[in-house]
């Protein structure tokens, strides 16, 4: 199985371009990889000046990289077909409309995207023929609510497969002499396709379990304020950090420049040196990359640039 | 006619007649209860399916949407036992047929 990295944290410090250095990197060091990325304003097409789409595409120029940017309406929209066609070959049309609106209705609530995009999620770890995946996720809040669904809605089929069993169970007692059970246990669609969730959503907890999970902050209060309360839910949920990347630094101007520019510099690259500090002293996990603010968008030669300033060795494994 | 048959023929209809009673002062309630408590098992699993048809938002709705197309009857006859149920006590009291 293909081994999962994950890149998360605010909006905007730059994860797009954290996540498509390392999978550069990744690249360059011989292994088959494979960039996601599951943010709705995608970005990945942008570093590297190509459209990709709901499917794997190879990036060009670039050997051993393939990229893709998944699309949750697009996902909801086909959910919602397929369900409908299912229905459609239960039964006859006018008997549908009732049920029709409900379905309609399921794939309208909040939690629809969210449910869409990890459900793709778990089919691109799941069928991903590569040695590596990187996912570029959506801001922190988002992402982390989305990580911990497996478990809970785990629990939440177990449930639901338990009344189900229970239900069935006295409609066959009912039964007891010559009648036809009203519900039989055998083969009942339910209680497969449940069990088809329930087994799903293991396997997604499983690879989480397994995964690497970096945070990318920029030298901000705000920033690193949300990275340490990021690392916390991290931990409640029961994954672990590997790595922050700081992204953004100011560049020091050189000693001998005096001007108003270079007083102004020098100040932030002070302040920021303390933030720098402070998250190298009072955050468990290792600061693994400290990337100087570009001039120009993080493309091409300058990606490969931004690949070597992180220390994480692609090769090593988790 | 001779009497061997028709003490038989008076044993069966004795037979079908305490079987009848049998069936219906004990056997039937018990099935209609336990056919009553599936129902109602069945209600709670359908409503932690479809909240949202009462208008809970739910966060499984999404997935259990896909139930849908296998549960046509089931969902129906929900729907019609969900309006029709005035209290819990009228559902309960049904078995005792005053």
């Amino acid at each position: 199985m293909a081994e999962h990295v994950f890149f998360g944290g605010k909006g905007g410090v730059g994860k797009t371009t954290v996540a498509s250095a390392y999978a550069l990197k990744c690249a360059n060091a011989g292994l088959d990889t494979l960039v996601v990325s599951t943010d709705p304003a995608h970005s990945t097409g942008d570093v590297f000046d190509q459209e990709f789409g709901d499917e794997p595409r190879s990036v060009e120029g670039i050997e051993n990289l393939r990229a893709m940017e998944i699309d949750p309406e697009h996902e909801v929209q086909e959910h919602l077909q397929e369900t409908k066609r299912a229905l459609g070959e239960q039964l006859s049309p006018a008997m549908a409309s009732g049920i029709d609106l409900q379905i309609e209705m399921a794939h309208r609530t909040p939690g629809a995207y969210e449910a869409a995009l990890l459900d793709r999620f778990v089919d691109v770890m799941r069928e991903a023929d590569c040695d590596r995946v990187v996912f570029d996720t959506s801001p922190t809040g988002a992402t982390l609510r989305l990580l911990a669904l497996p478990e809970l809605l785990g629990k939440w089929i177990d449930q639901l497969a338990h009344k189900r069993e229970k239900s069935i169970e006295y409609f066959e007692m009912a039964a007891i002499g010559n009648q036809e059970p009203r519900r039989i246990r055998e083969g009942d669609p339910i209680l497969a396709r449940l069990r088809k969730r329930k087994e799903r959503f293991e396997f997604a907890g499983d690879a989480l379990d397994e995964a690497s999970f970096y945070l990318v902050c920029n030298p901000d209060e705000l920033s690193v304020r949300e990275t340490e309360r990021s690392i916390e839910t991290h931990r409640e949920y029961g994954l672990s950090v590997d790595g922050i990347v700081i992204n953004r630094l100011t560049p020091e101007p050189d000693a001998d420049e005096q001007g108003r520019g270079a007083r102004f510099l020098r100040e932030k690259v002070e302040t920021e040196r303390e933030r720098v500090e402070y998250v190298e002293n009072e955050f468990e996990p290792p600061v693994v990359a400290a990337i100087e603010t570009r001039v120009r968008e993080v493309k091409g030669s300058l990606l490969t640039e931004v690949a070597e300033t992180l220390s994480v060795d692609p090769l090593r494994t988790a | 006619m001779d009497l061997a048959e028709r003490i038989e023929r008076y044993r069966a209809t004795i037979e079908k007649w305490l079987r009848g009673l049998y069936h219906g002062m004990f056997t039937h309630p018990a099935y209609e209860k336990i056919e009553k408590e599936a129902e109602d098992l069945e209600d709670a699993f359908m409503l932690a399916c479809f909240p949202d048809a009462f208008g809970i938002p739910s966060p499984v709705s999404y997935y259990t949407a896909e139930l849908l197309p296998h549960l046509t009857d089931e969902y129906e006859a929900w729907q019609r036992r969900m309006w029709d149920r005035e209290s819990l006590i009228e559902r309960k009291g049904q078995q005792y047929h005053f």
